[in-house]
């Protein structure tokens, strides 16, 4: 409410302010009709906004004022002297009344009446003059004692200030091009080599130039709960004139969005509102009826992951009809009755989303005024955002709404034709396949090129075709990389691009007219060593090769069995080094590298990889020889740390609907499934992490102290000691857990140890002494340290 | 009259872009290629980590490209909020005009007719004073 309030207070500031002039010329020409116009239009809004707080002397003395400015536009009465001064006092007090609702406090009672009293219209200008003077009169006696504490107190309460939008933005844009330009010279000054008194201050330059990045953003940002503060206002509306009772629970305002975003997402919200209150909450008796509480619930919660807001917009009412909602899209002829029936109920409640239809069976004052849930989802998507529905019957629907948390930076995967790189909107890319693979099939049909990849069959376009620097015909399918795209239409395409490169946040720039003439760019961004890269406009690409409607009647019901096909267990089907196909559970693969085989060093019983510089435990290698040059490796984790398994190709992922078939026979596999009727082991995760983890370094290492002064103990003995899981004790007065001493040197280790092992360097004990380990017993070592350790946790 | 103006040469022939107009005047260095624009771009370039749409004066004009230069000027101009560089074979100096832009009997040729603003008499001689926007609209000799 308080946000409000402040809007009140601003807004009526700035009228006042706007109007002062007006209100002077006024004065000096009462009969200037559009000066009139533009204060009755001040009080009027004035009156207006009170009604929406409990100000009954605010509204009335401008209900007073507009009755009376009323009169004189419509010419029922000639604003003579005493009407403008009386209506200037009346506009002075709202003045001084707005200023201490701002400050908070009451304004001095009594005045009001005397003010509207010498609106009206009087014989004489001499009784006019006097009952103004005497309000007034006391009045700015008044307001001159308590002005000034006022003033010093509004100045410490005002501690914000409105600034156009537009000045804004171009702060933004400012920085963002700082940000472009200081990448520029970060990439010359690495050409340029390293340059110790230019990096330093450079550094600091990045650092500032980072922390001013995030202040600009913030200043663009808004809590959200500006947007939920004009929310239970339309809910008691709505829900009053509904006949229904609801209430309302908000979650997460403190979370920021993008000042635009926000606007962005009013009316989509509204619209959600809407439906949920017409069509998901129950009337007060059915709920009762259905074992509910009488109050309907309708519940907003907002979360910040990474840099998207997902909004959710929960009812505990009877949630989506979609038997009704199907029946509704096989009269309006969007989908036959067969399609329908082949839809999983999941497919069914996105219906909602789909042109034309409305579960309303009439059009109530409420919802169903021609703008649907379809627009809603394209309003979202247009601003790189989507929306997804949940809903149970009986218990209620849930929207998810994804927003980026700002406009102009986007997230976006990054390809190449050619030697150039494009950047193709990730809100786009359903998935990424390679041409070579077994699994894509490419057939041509008339000039269309066409691929199917798993039971799909979609249109095939080809980057270098559409940009118009490859022909057709020259283009080698196997070689290129498919980037499956589903727009926002739910269309399907593969885009065959040369390389895909990486995913990027890239700030997109608008491009040229002309540029944009083409249809085949959206807008422009740069790369970090300073090239411009562009944007793919992907919709009207697919506008333009026309196949927004050709694949809709194909593919739909293929790609319905898709849906539900996935909510089995997704695995990954690859061929070991043995020729042989084996599956891994897809939560397992981290990603898929390729290295070469260099990389690996494999000595006895000891596997490793290198991988980006770092050192993995190789696996599956047992299986055959390596190949030749590359090898690819599944990056299998299990979250905590990670494997490399050594794979001959990877074939594809796969959704396991059967069981799985344990096999006691061999303890690598978690047993055999079936896949496309073939039998596959599928690799047992627990047992792989089990053998083949690292042992993590825990927390608060034991520690053991070593003799200080030995060679031998520094060189040899202490590898072996941190690789049993201890830490080196150095500081002479701690307590180490353990200490190792010498049987040669006399003198103890100088600190204390809570367990000491003594080393000796003949292999057989002297005297048949037990206290001590020959140094090379290794077994024999180990396995006191074992029992330091396990002393320990006992 | 005393208009200051970038005095260059598109095409074989002098030109004139209003100096007031130009923020500056660059060597392009790399290109980066649009497929599927019209001849008439070039592509675009890196200007102070701004993306410049690189026009070629000489196509936008309708006459044909002008050879690759490795030391190629453009002007830098800005036009409703994009920035272009005009792409020319080579800039001289501003200039001030010592005349009004004035037609000539008989036009100037199809492409300079429609894009130029008329003759300008410079102290290097007479001078086509071009029009930008439509430059920068594209080819000029279909329009016209």
């Amino acid at each position: 409410m308080d946000d409000l309030l402040a809007d009140f207070v601003a807004e009526t500031r700035e009228m006042l302010e706007a109007s002062g002039g007006e209100i002077v010329a006024w004065e000096a020409d009462p009969a200037d009709k559009a000066r009139l116009d533009t204060i009755f239009r001040f009080v009027h809004t004035v009156k207006g906004n009170c009604g929406f707080f409990d100000f009954p002397r605010l509204e009335k003395l401008s209900h007073a004022a507009e009755d009376a400015l009323a009169d004189c536009r419509s010419g029922r009465r000639d604003p003579d002297r005493a009407l403008v001064s009386a209506v200037l006092a009346i506009i002075d007090r709202i003045s001084e009344m707005t200023d201490s609702i701002e400050a908070g406090e009451d304004f001095p009672d009594g005045g009001d009446d005397e003010l509207i009293e010498a609106l009206q219209p009087s014989e004489t200008v001499e009784i006019v003059g006097e009952s103004r003077e005497a309000p007034s009169a006391p009045m700015s006696a008044d307001s001159e004692e308590t002005a000034a504490p006022k003033a010093a107190r509004s100045a410490g309460v005002q501690r914000s200030i409105r600034l156009p939008t537009e000045l804004l933005d171009e702060v933004m844009k400012g920085v963002s091009d700082m940000v472009l330009a200081r990448n520029d010279l970060a990439r010359r000054l690495r050409d340029a080599g390293e340059q110790p008194e230019i990096d330093g201050p450079f550094d600091r330059l990045s650092t500032i130039l980072a922390d001013v990045r995030t202040a600009i953003t913030r200043m663009r940002m808004q809590r959200l709960e500006h947007l939920f503060s004009s929310l239970p206002r339309l809910v008691r509306d709505l829900s009053n004139e509904l006949g229904k009772q609801v209430m309302v629970d908000f979650e997460g305002g403190e979370v920021e969005l993008d000042r635009e975003m926000v606007e962005m997402v009013r009316d989509p919200l509204t619209h959600i509102i809407r439906n949920a209150l017409d069509h998901g909450l129950e009337g007060p008796g059915e709920r009762i009826r259905a074992g509910k509480r009488e109050l309907g619930l309708l519940k907003f919660a907002a979360r910040q992951s990474g840099n998207q807001i997902t909004l959710a917009i929960t009812d505990d009412g009877r949630g989506i009809g979609t038997d009704r909602l199907a029946a509704k899209a096989v009269a309006a002829g969007i989908y036959s009755q067969a399609e329908v029936d082949a839809m999983s109920e999941r497919r069914k409640q996105h219906l909602i989303f789909e042109p034309g239809l409305s579960t309303a069976d009439k059009v109530s004052a409420v919802s169903g005024r021609g703008v649907g849930m379809d627009v809603v989802r394209a309003n979202l998507e247009r601003v790189g955002g989507s929306i997804d529905v949940v809903s149970k019957p009986g218990e209620g629907t849930s929207f998810y709404l994804k927003l980026p948390l700002t406009l102009s930076i986007i997230a976006a995967l990054t390809v190449g034709s050619g030697s150039q790189r494009y950047a193709v909107p990730r809100s786009f890319v359903e998935e990424i396949v390679f041409g070579s693979s077994e699994h894509v099939e490419f057939a041509e049909a008339g000039e269309r090129q066409l691929v199917t990849f798993r039971g799909k069959r979609v249109p095939c376009l080809s980057l270098g075709t559409i940009l118009g620097t490859k022909a057709l015909e020259d283009i080698e399918w196997r070689n290129k990389t498919l980037v499956l795209i589903r727009l926002a239409s739910e269309e399907v395409f593969a885009l065959a691009v040369d390389r895909v490169y990486d995913h990027e946040d890239v700030v997109v720039k608008p491009i040229a007219p002309a540029v944009m003439e083409t249809g085949l760019y959206a807008g422009t961004t740069l790369l970090d060593d300073g090239r411009p890269m562009m944007l793919l406009d992907l919709p009207s690409i697919a506008q333009k090769y026309q196949l927004v409607n050709e694949m809709r009647s194909a593919t739909r019901v293929v790609e319905e069995e898709q849906v539900e096909q996935r909510k089995s267990q997704p695995i990954m089907l690859f061929t070991g080094l043995d020729g042989r196909r084996r599956a891994v559970r897809l939560e397992l693969v981290r990603r898929i590298d390729t290295v070469a085989r260099e990389a690996i060093d494999i000595e006895g019983a000891r596997a490793q990889a290198v991988i980006d510089g770092a050192i993995f435990t190789l696996v599956g290698h047992e299986y055959g020889p390596l190949p030749e040059e590359k090898c690819r490796l599944l990056r299998l984790s299990d979250g905590d740390c990670e494997v490399a398994y050594a794979v001959q190709e990877v074939l594809d992922a796969a959704a396991m609907d059967g069981d799985i078939i344990p096999s006691a026979a061999d303890p690598s596999i978690e047993g055999v499934t079936l896949i496309g009727d073939k039998p596959v082991p599928v690799i047992d995760g627990h047992a792989l992490f089990a053998s083949h983890r690292r042992p993590q370094a825990s927390a608060q290492p034991m520690t053991c102290r070593l003799p200080a002064r030995s060679d031998w103990a520094r060189t040899i003995l202490e590898p072996l000691v941190e690789a049993a899981g201890y830490r080196i004790a150095t500081d002479a007065q701690e307590e180490a857990d353990v200490a190792i001493e010498l049987a040669e040197e006399q003198a103890t280790p100088p600190g204390p140890a809570r367990r000491v092992i003594r080393l000796r360097p003949e292999p057989e004990a002297p005297d048949g002494a037990n206290d001590s380990i020959y140094r090379y017993d290794r077994e024999a070592l180990l396995a006191a340290l074992k029992q330091a350790r396990s002393g320990k946790t006992a | 009259m005393n208009e200051l103006l970038l005095l260059c040469r598109i095409a074989g022939r002098n030109a004139a872009i209003p100096a007031v107009r130009v923020q500056s005047v660059i060597e392009v260095g790399d290109i980066t290629p649009l497929p599927g624009v019209p001849r008439f771009i070039r592509g675009l370039t890196a200007l102070r980590s701004q993306a410049l749409t690189v026009i070629d004066c000489s196509v936008a004009l309708g006459f044909e490209s002008q050879p690759e230069n490795p030391e190629q000027r453009a002007a830098v101009v800005d036009v409703d909020g994009h920035l272009y560089a005009l792409l020319v074979e080579a800039a001289y100096d501003v200039g001030e005009a010592r005349s009004d832009a004035i037609e000539v009997p008989g036009g100037f040729g199809a492409g300079w007719q429609a894009a130029a603003r008329g003759l300008v008499e410079t102290d290097t001689g007479p001078t086509l004073l071009i029009d930008i926007e439509t430059l920068v609209s594209g080819p000029v000799a279909q329009a016209a």
